[in-house]
This record gives C-alpha cells, sequence and structure tokens, in this order.
C-alpha cells in the first residue's frame, strides 16, 4: 500500500503532493547516504516509469534499488560505491523505443556506467541491443521474454550483429516457459481441451504461441483461441468466454499479465458459468499474494481457486520469503512480478563488478570486464532467483520452470512442483 | 530562386516574422525565404552541438544524448510541419496523423530489411515513403474531405487507431506486435550509418528540416498556398472564387502525409526497428500539440513549438529528478517527479492554452483573422448546426 | 449459432452497450451546445468509477455481494446519487476553469485543454489509488441469474440496462419538456440568439456540463459493478468509442447518442462471437468511418444542410 494523500482540486493537489511526498520521496539517489567517501560506479536502469506503465516499471526499479542499497550498506562492492542512474522510457505514458534508443545512448556515453538493468518492454530491448552491444555495456533485463532479442530471426540475422553478447536476461524466454505449461496442463493436470486467450503483447502473444505449439505436439486439442488487446484493462471478455463455452474446453490458458485483464478475464469466466474450469498462466499472473492491489489474486479474489501459474525459476532457493519480507520492509508494499528478477540481476551485475574490480585499469576497462564476466557461460551467479548463468546467447541457461497453484483461503500461491525443460 | 516583390506577397509573408533581427536584416530575409531559412537552420545547427558542451547542458546528459535528442526532435518538428500544412494552412483538423507516420515507417521496414528480403537504399525510400503516406492520405482524404470541420476530425481519429490495429494485427505480414528489427542503416558513399553514430543522422536532419521548411514556405507563398488559407478562412467564398476546393484540400492532406512518411521514414532507419506501439493516438495529439502551441500557420513558430514540446516531454520532465537531486531545494528535491509527469505535462497544456490560445509564435495573419472575426465564429461552420441543430 | 448463445450475446451487448450509451450521452450534449470534443469526459468517467469504489470500500466498507434486496436497493440509490452528483459538480468546475475562459479562442484551444485535463484526472486517481487496477466490491451475488431461452441472465445485467433505460428517458424529457431543456436547445442552436432572447449561457452551460458529467460518473459507477475492476487508464479508450458512439448516432442527437452506445457493445460483442475480437476496435472505426462517408449527419442526425 502506497501512501496517499485525497485532495479534491488539482490546484490542491500539487500543494499537497509537494507535502505528502516529502517523507516518500524515491528520487536517483537510491544509493543513499555514503556520499563523499571513495569510488563510485553507476549502474544504469532503464524502465517504463510514468503514466499507465508505472505499475510495471515501479516496482522493478525498486528491486534494483533495493539490492543497491544493501550492497552501499555493505560497504559496497570492490571498493566501490554504487550509485543509480534510472531513466523513464515511457513517453506520455507509453513505453517509448525512441525514448529507450535516447536513453541508453545517455548511458554508453557515460563513462562511469558499467552495466544497466532494463529494458522492461521487448521492442525497446529491439531498440537498445543495436546501440550496447557494440559499446560492450552490459544489459540484464528482468522481463523480456521475446525469442528474437537474443536468438537469430527467421533471416539468421541477430539484434546484436557481429558483436559479442552484452545483453542477457534472467526471466526465461517463451520457448521454455509455454511448454512448461503445456505439459503441465496434458501430463499433469490431465486436460485434453483448451481454450486459449493472449492479450496481443509481445509477453502474453509469443507464451500463447509456444503453448499452444507444445499442447498440440502433446496431443491436446485447442478448442479456440482469441487475442484480446487490454493495454488499458477496459476489455471485456464476456463475449469471447461466451462463444468459447459451446466447445466444452476443459480448461483455459491465458498469455498475458494482471495488468492486462489476468485477473478479469478469470472473474467473467465466473460470470459465464466456466469458474470452476482450471485457469493456466505464466509468470505474469503469479505477482504476489491476495494483500497486493492489483495482483492477480487480488483482482481474482475467490474466483482464483483452481488458478495454476508458472514462475522461470527452480523452488528450491535459500530463502524463499527472505526478499518479499525485505522488501515489504523496506517499501511497505509486496515485491512486483518482476521486482525479484531485477533484484537478481543487480546480484549478478555486482558480483561481476566484485570480480573485476582489482583488475581493472580503469572505467572502460571495467565495463568491458563486467560484460565478459557476465556473459561467460563458466561464470554461476546465486541471486534472489537462485543459481544463474547464461548460454552463448545471454539467456539463463536455467531450464527449471516452477509450478504454482492458487490457495484462495491463504491467499498466496503455494508450490506445486517443478518441471525440467533440460530433459525435453 | 528568386521571389517576386509584390505587394501581396509581402503581405502575406510579413505574417510569419523571424524570432527576433534588426528591422532591415528581417526585411531581406523576409525577401529571401529560402536564404532565410538556410541561414537560420545552419546557426541552429551549428548552435545546438556546442551549446551542449557547456555547462549546465553538459553535466545534465551527455553530448551524444543530446544529439540523440536533437535528432529526434527533429523528427517531430518534420511531422509538425507537415500537419501544419493541413491544419494551420489549410484548416483541415486531422487527429490520426500518426498513421501516415506509421506508413512511412513501415514503408522503410518493407524496403529495406532482412525480414522482407529487400535493401532498397534509404536515400529512395525517404522518396517512395513519402508517397506511400500521401497516397493514403488521398485514398482516405478523397471519399471524406467533403465533411466539414469536426467531422473530418473524428474519421482522422478512426484511421488514427484502425492503423497500428492492422500493423499489430496483421502478424504473417509486419511480425504483428513484435514489430519488425534489425531494418539496414542508410549508406552514402560507402560509409554506412551506424546506431551509436549520431552525428551523420543528426546533419541529415538538419538537411531534410530545411528542405521542407523551404518547401512548405514556398508552397505557402504559392497560388496553392493562398488557396489553402482562402479556404481556411471562408471555404464558401474560395468556391465561388473558382478554387477546386476538394483538389485543394486533397493536397494539403496528400503533402502532410507525405511530410509525415518521410518522418516514418528516418525514425525507423535511425532506430534499425518498428513496431505498432509507436503510431499511438499519443503521438497524433503530442504533435497537434506542437502545432497549436507553437502558433499555427507560422512555419518558423511549428518547429519552434515542436523542439520545445519534444524537450519538455523527453527531458525536462524526465531530468527533473536529476535536476533537483544536483540542486538541492527543499521538498522539491524529494519530490519523484517521474510520477507527477503527466499532472505536469496537463497543467503545462492546460495554463498554456488559457493565457495563449492563438500559441506562442502566432502568424500575423492568422492572429489578424482571429481577431476580427466576431467571437466564437470560426472559420467552418459547425456540423451541429449545419445538421439544422443541436439537442433534439 | 444456437439460439441460447444468441440470446446471452445479445444481453451480453446490451449491458455492455448501456455503459457506453451512457458516456456518450454526456459527449453528445457537450458537443452539442459547445462543439468540443471533450476528450476529459473519459476521464470524467473514470472518476466516477473510482468515487463509487472508495464509497463503497471506505465508508461501507463492503467487501462481498449484499444478499438483502431492500439493503442493495439502498447502498445503489445512495452510491448513484453521491457519485452523480459529485461528478456532476467536478464537470461544472472543469467547465468552468478549463473550457469557458477559452469560449472565443481558436476551436482548437479547448480541444488541447481537454486533453491536458484528462491528463491531469489521470494522475489525480494514480496518485491518490495507486496505478494497479483496483478490485470493486461485487454487490451482486453473481448467482442471482434466471433463465430465459437457454441463456443465463444475470439481476445485474438487467439492473444495468434498465438503469440507462431510464436515465436517457429522463434526460429527453429533461431536455425535451422541461425550461431549462428549452434553453439547452436553443443556446446549441444559436448561442447569440438565446442569450438576446434572455437565456443565461453561462448557467445553461454549466447546467449540460453538471448533467453530462453525472451520466459519466452514473457509467463509472456500472462499470465497477459490471467488471468488478477498475484502473486509472479506463477512461482514454471507453471515452473514445463512447465519442463514436455520439457521433454515429448524429451528434448533439440524445436518443442517436444511445443507439450508438448500444451499436458499439453489439459490434464489440460479436466480433469476439466470431472469433475476431481483437479487430474490434478496428471494426468499431471502420464502420464510423463508412457511415460519415455515407451518411455524415448519422444515423439519426438530419441531413447536411448546405451552408448559404
Amino acid at each position: 500500500m502506497q501512501r496517499h494523500v485525497r485532495f479534491a482540486a488539482p490546484l490542491a493537489a500539487v500543494a499537497l503532493i509537494l507535502a505528502a511526498c516529502s517523507g516518500t520521496g524515491n528520487g536517483n539517489n537510491a544509493s543513499g547516504g555514503s556520499a563523499g567517501s571513495g569510488k563510485k560506479v553507476t549502474i544504469g536502469v532503464d524502465l517504463p516509469l510514468s503514466g499507465g506503465e508505472a505499475p510495471n516499471g515501479e516496482p522493478t526499479v525498486k528491486g534494483v534499488q533495493l539490492a543497491v542499497k544493501e550492497a552501499n550498506a555493505n560497504g559496497g562492492v570492490g571498493g566501490y560505491q554504487i550509485e543509480l542512474s534510472i531513466k523513464d522510457d515511457a513517453v506520455n505514458g507509453v513505453h517509448n523505443p525512441d525514448q529507450g534508443a535516447t536513453n541508453v545512448t545517455e548511458l554508453v556515453s557515460n563513462e562511469n556506467v558499467i552495466a544497466m538493468v532494463g529494458p522492461y518492454n521487448s521492442n525497446v530491448g529491439a531498440a537498445e541491443i543495436p546501440i550496447t552491444a557494440p559499446a560492450g555495456l552490459l544489459q540484464c533485463s528482468p522481463a523480456n521474454t521475446a525469442i528474437s532479442l537474443t536468438k537469430p530471426d527467421a533471416e539468421g540475422k541477430l539484434l546484436r550483429g557481429d558483436n559479442k553478447v552484452s545483453y542477457v536476461r534472467v526471466a526465461a524466454s517463451d520457448d521454455f516457459q509455454g511448454p512448461a505449461l503445456a505439459v503441465y496442463l496434458h501430463d499433469i493436470l490431465k486436460k485434453n481441451t483448451v481454450f486459449v486467450v493472449d492479450d496481443t503483447e509481445t509477453y502474453g502473444k509469443g507464451l500463447a504461441d509456444e503453448f499452444v505449439k507444445k499442447f498440440e505436439e502433446l496431443g491436446g486439442t485447442v478448442t479456440g483461441r482469441q487475442g484480446v488487446p487490454n493495454s488499458d484493462g477496459s476489455a471485456d471478455y464476456t463475449s469471447v468466454l461466451t462463444a468459447a463455452k459451446g466447445d466444452n474446453p476443459e480448461a483455459v490458458m491465458y498469455g498475458g499479465v494482471t495488468t492486462t485483464g489476468g485477473g478479469k478475464l478469470r472473474n467473467q469466466m465466473a460470470d459465464v458459468g466456466m469458474g470452476d474450469l482450471p485457469y493456466i498462466g505464466g509468470d505474469g499472473i503469479v505477482d504476489g499474494s491476495a494483500q497486493t492491489d492489483g495482483s492477480y489474486l487480488n483482482l481474482a479474489g475467490e474466483n482464483a481457486a483452481n488458478s495454476f501459474g508458472s514462475v522461470a525459476a527452480i523452488h528450491d532457493i535459500p530463502d524463499p520469503e527472505g526478499f518479499a519480507n525485505k522488501y515489504k520492509t523496506e517499501y511497505n508494499e509486496d515485491p512486483g512480478a518482476y521486482s525479484a528478477p531485477a533484484y537478481a540481476c543487480t546480484q549478478i551485475i555486482l558480483k561481476a563488478l566484485e570480480a573485476s574490480a582489482s583488475g581493472a585499469t580503469d572505467m572502460k576497462d571495467l565495463r568491458a570486464k563486467v560484460r565478459a564476466y557476465v556473459a561467460d557461460g563458466g561464470n554461476s551467479f546465486d541471486t534472489v532467483l537462485g543459481p544463474v548463468s547464461f548460454d552463448e546467447n545471454g539467456d539463463t541457461s536455467q531450464k527449471i520452470i516452477s509450478m504454482y497453484k492458487a490457495d484462495t483461503s491463504a491467499g498466496d500461491w503455494v508450490f506445486d512442483q517443478q518441471i525440467d525443460l533440460s530433459q525435453k | 530562386m528568386t521571389i517576386q516583390d509584390d505587394a501581396e506577397r509581402r503581405d502575406l509573408s510579413s505574417g510569419d516574422r523571424m524570432p527576433g533581427g534588426l528591422a532591415p536584416v528581417r526585411g531581406f530575409f523576409e525577401a529571401h525565404r529560402s536564404i532565410s531559412v538556410i541561414v537560420g537552420m545552419a546557426l541552429v545547427g551549428l548552435a545546438l552541438p556546442l551549446v551542449v558542451m557547456l555547462p549546465p547542458f553538459s553535466t545534465f546528459q551527455a553530448g551524444a544524448a543530446w544529439m540523440n535528442n536533437f535528432t529526434l526532435a527533429g523528427v517531430y518538428i518534420l511531422l509538425a510541419l507537415g500537419l501544419n500544412i493541413v491544419v494551420g494552412l489549410a484548416g483541415l483538423l486531422d487527429l490520426g496523423y500518426a498513421a501516415f507516420f506509421a506508413i512511412g515507417s513501415y514503408t522503410y521496414a518493407f524496403g529495406a530489411s532482412p525480414f522482407s528480403g529487400l535493401h532498397i537504399p534509404f536515400w529512395p525510400m525517404l522518396l517512395i515513403g513519402a508517397l506511400m503516406a500521401a497516397i493514403f492520405g488521398v485514398l482516405l482524404g478523397a471519399p471524406t474531405l467533403r465533411l466539414r470541420g469536426d467531422y473530418l476530425a473524428i474519421v482522422t481519429l478512426g484511421f488514427g487507431e484502425i492503423v497500428p490495429i492492422v500493423f499489430k494485427n496483421s502478424d504473417t505480414y509486419t511480425r504483428g506486435t513484435n514489430g519488425i528489427s534489425s531494418l539496414y542503416p542508410p549508406d552514402l558513399l560507402g560509409y554506412r550509418f551506424s546506431t551509436i553514430e549520431i552525428l551523420p543522422f543528426y546533419i541529415v536532419m538538419l538537411l531534410l528540416v530545411t528542405l521542407a521548411m523551404i518547401l512548405i514556405y514556398r508552397l505557402q507563398e504559392s497560388r496553392l498556398g493562398r488557396s489553402w488559407m482562402a479556404i481556411r478562412e471562408d471555404e464558401l467564398a474560395a468556391a465561388s472564387n473558382g478554387i477546386n476546393t476538394v483538389t485543394t484540400k486533397l493536397l494539403a492532406f496528400a503533402l502532410g502525409a507525405s511530410t509525415a512518411g518521410l518522418a516514418g521514414v528516418f525514425s525507423s532507419a535511425k532506430l534499425t526497428f518498428t513496431g505498432p506501439d509507436q503510431f499511438l493516438f499519443t503521438v497524433s495529439f503530442t504533435v497537434l500539440a506542437m502545432v497549436v502551441l507553437g502558433g499555427m500557420g507560422n512555419i518558423w513558430g511549428v518547429a519552434l513549438g515542436a523542439f520545445i514540446l519534444y524537450m519538455i516531454q523527453s527531458v525536462l520532465l524526465k531530468g527533473l529528478n536529476q535536476f533537483f537531486d544536483a540542486v538541492p531545494v527543499p521538498i522539491l528535491s524529494d519530490i519523484d517527479f517521474v510520477q507527477y509527469q503527466f499532472l505536469l505535462y496537463g497543467l503545462a497544456l492546460v495554463s498554456m492554452m488559457l493565457l495563449r490560445p492563438e500559441g506562442l509564435f502566432p502568424s500575423k495573419r492568422r492572429r489578424r483573422e482571429l481577431h476580427t472575426a466576431a467571437p466564437g465564429d470560426d472559420a467552418a461552420a459547425t456540423p451541429a448546426q449545419e445538421a439544422g441543430g443541436a439537442l433534439q | 449459432m444456437e439460439l441460447s448463445v444468441l440470446v446471452q450475446q445479445f444481453f451480453n451487448a446490451l449491458t455492455l452497450g448501456s455503459i457506453y450509451a451512457l458516456i456518450a450521452l454526456g459527449y453528445t450534449m457537450v458537443y452539442g451546445i459547445i462543439e468540443l470534443i471533450n476528450f476529459a469526459h473519459g476521464d470524467v468517467f473514470m472518476v466516477g468509477a473510482f468515487t463509487a469504489f472508495w464509497l463503497l470500500t471506505v465508508p461501507l466498507a463492503l467487501h462481498g455481494s449484499v444478499d438483502n434486496p431492500v439493503l442493495l436497493a439502498g447502498i445503489l440509490l445512495l452510491i448513484f446519487t453521491v457519485v452523480m452528483v459529485f461528478m456532476g459538480i467536478v464537470g461544472v468546475v472543469i467547465e468552468r476553469f478549463a473550457y469557458r475562459p477559452l469560449r472565443n479562442a481558436p476551436r482548437l484551444a479547448p480541444l488541447l485543454t481537454a486533453i491536458g485535463v484528462s491528463f491531469i484526472l489521470q494522475n489525480i486517481i494514480q496518485v491518490v489509488f495507486g496505478s494497479s487496477p483496483r478490485r470493486t466490491p461485487q454487490i451482486f451475488g453473481n448467482d442471482a441469474r434466471f433463465d430465459l431461452l437457454g441463456a443465463s441472465i444475470s439481476f445485474r445485467g438487467v439492473f444495468i440496462f434498465l438503469l440507462a433505460l431510464g436515465l436517457i428517458f429522463a434526460l429527453q424529457a429533461f431536455v425535451g419538456r422541461t425550461r431549462l431543456g428549452r434553453a439547452m436547445r436553443s443556446t446549441a442552436q444559436d448561442r447569440e440568439a438565446a442569450q438576446l432572447m434572455g437565456v443565461n449561457i453561462n448557467r445553461t452551460i454549466a447546467i449540460t456540463f453538471f448533467i453530462g458529467s453525472a451520466l459519466a460518473g452514473a457509467g463509472g459507477v456500472v462499470y465497477g459493478l459490471h467488471f468488478g475492476q477498475i484502473g486509472f487508464t479506463i477512461g482514454f479508450s471507453a471515452g473514445l468509442k463512447a465519442f463514436t458512439a455520439a457521433v454515429l448516432g448524429g451528434i448533439g442527437n440524445t436518443t442517436g447518442a444511445a443507439l450508438g452506445g448500444f451499436f458499439i457493445g453489439f459490434v464489440e460483442v460479436y466480433s469476439g462471437q466470431f472469433g475476431l475480437f481483437r479487430w474490434s476496435e478496428a471494426l468499431v472505426f471502420a464502420v464510423l468511418i463508412l457511415v460519415l462517408v455515407f451518411r455524415p449527419s448519422g444515423l439519426l442526425g438530419q441531413p447536411l444542410t448546405e451552408r448559404a
């Protein structure tokens, strides 16, 4: 929960905002009070932070800020205090590849920037990688899943061109998570027919595409599929569901995130009498407990029963509750879907900094060494998501997907089982 | 290029003042539009990279980022100049202008990417993109331009909504929501532009803006330009004076669209990427705000309005945090301005319109119109009144 | 298509159309009287939805369904009254400070101001209620439904449709029969002549904004009741569709706006039925363009007369 001020008129609002925020400001100086002592390096951040994109970017940037704050409180990393340079790639409230390109141009030309976290949106990534790759600036994206960002496209072209890998991501690309959902629904929940809804966005559509491919390969039947664009949350699913109901699917799969309709779809399933069917989605709906405003479990309430979601990480991490608790203590709210991945990205960069700091001759060299260290498949990083290392494309080599089931009485997701895709 | 010194033309052009300047110098530049544009743009083009090397600009962000901003501002200047033909000169309200930007952008993606397998060089693509946008402008305009006033606005609004949806949903032909990436950057005499070298793009953009301004000035002062303004002021009177209003309006629409197409080609070639989310209503609206804010009908004013508004959106609002972190001001330094961008932007729009509804640099002619016209009586009669009126 | 599905979808379309119709009424009234495309109107609707959300969750502290019909009726009456009056006042304030000073300004100035106001409203709601979507209490139980020709009809949907119908007829009666309504019509037709006839223009326009915004507020309450989820971004596209509805019906024509709203509801629902939902918005706008090209005055508007 955020601290809120209430007011009626726009003009009064300004004055109140000034007053209300003096206590909660979270500007660029997340690094905190250790200024003045010792050497400094900067980690760049590029996320969509304003307007309709705020629910995506805000909790994500807080993940980065938390990691940096802890590192600085422990005396810094490799003799450096860490600063952040936070960029917003939303213009008029919509993520904007042009703005993303400007932001990374700024980060690339700032020699104190040794690496960056972001972006959030795959199309912003497509505009940024051609700039960061030749500059050798490491980018760690907490959220991008589009396959084309790291792997050659149908024409064999790589976004990074002939340059070495400088873009890595901790989110599993769609070709892992989608098949895992298909395996779980078909082989474990034993459902043979499914109706698929996607939100027509890069993540949701990609996830649904890969799900459908695998589900049909396993012998299942997709009774129907519809794209429902819902970036502003105003779509009405009843007509789509009423039409789907006639085909009697045994389950509904949703490719998308909660802000583009994950919870609303589930509620409207109940409205049209499909509320008892199992509902399965990716990490876009596994976004916190029912106490978090706007999370899937919060919005779907009682209707969330019989929902299943995947998280692209092994469940068996050292301290699963630790991160959520730390985050809650710091910000007085539950972490968002990508808070932990952003925290993990920052951990990875800091580990690379620690390993490279002593051998680096100057900042330019340090940036190059950090990139090389992270991209080296032999190095493993202990993160809040579990151990992570990157393959030759910069994708996480983690091929285990954890499945969770919604528990409406506890108001939280409960771990069910892991699906290991490395054997498939 | 000589411009005849006839009295009427002087009267027309005197409406568009150069910002600043001494009277005799101004006289010369008003008589020689093209020279004034070339000199003006050369000065601006040289000054901008130098200014950002100085504090406080240099401390704010790196020179390369500034140059990137200026280049993208150029894209918006092109867009605003094009929309100015439609809205400012011809008086047609277009609320879906981003559609033509999208068409130009996708034209380049189809013409020069591994996705399509074609590699048509950038320079002819500029023309092809402009042409494609113009064709769509004519296709949309031909059946709809006979509609008056706000109905045209609504049709264009609808068109502006449809175009990105079509690009997004036609997966096979546009790679859908993922957009088309790895577009080929421009080549010139063996030199290949690259996404990390901004300067060549900046120079090309300067040239494009200069060219567009010269052409639009010449258009504005031509017979066609006078017809546009005549239609804007009184369509019926213009028609009875022998102006073919449909063709004239169609030309305004097509030329406006082609400028957006040009901007689209440049922008996607610079970004090496194009996708459907880049052309939503906010773009159309931003460009319209630039035109109105700068002062409709005044070419330099519109260009300046576009530059200022782009800088507010992309640099100022994003940089407030950084600024107040560096310059400690009690209270202000504790605010996270990113959260209030919309509020600040909204307040800026409302207050600017309340204080100066004719724009920052209105053309003299336009201002005269507004002040001699009866209150509330705008160029065209309103559809509601034409429709026999109002609440039923 | 089976009959039961047809009936069900018909009913779905009526419910969705009711919401668009309620927003469209305000659009058409404001456009009819001051020829302003009030882009902030969709956000007035959104603020109405949040006002209802606040009333239900904070003072009333409701979280689930209310099963006692008398209590439910009382709560609905209270919510609708408070939200409609409050949003009416918000509308009047916006008109007074953002539009009235620009009444004689160039045509585009109030259009941009309206968009500015829309940004301001969105940002205020975002700051006050947070940027993630919020769950609104479902005060109608989901089991409250009956069967009709094999389709399952919810009382909630019936209530929404009847409410919209009631408000539409009340507005008709107000505009057509009362003295204030006559003042509104005359102001819309010819502002100066109306003024000469002794109509208080400022007051008439303010009343138009009050009623239009109150109806949008009602639309906001209905939206929350129906979808159970609201967010600060829902206003823009709903407003755009409602405006389309107003134009389709013949701008300035309240019956037309209502019918336009239902029409858009039908286009959306049946594009969902036929697997074309992702094209629904494009379909809506394509229909709009076609209607304007072939019948520029809208479906119910009077034919365009040549200006003399």
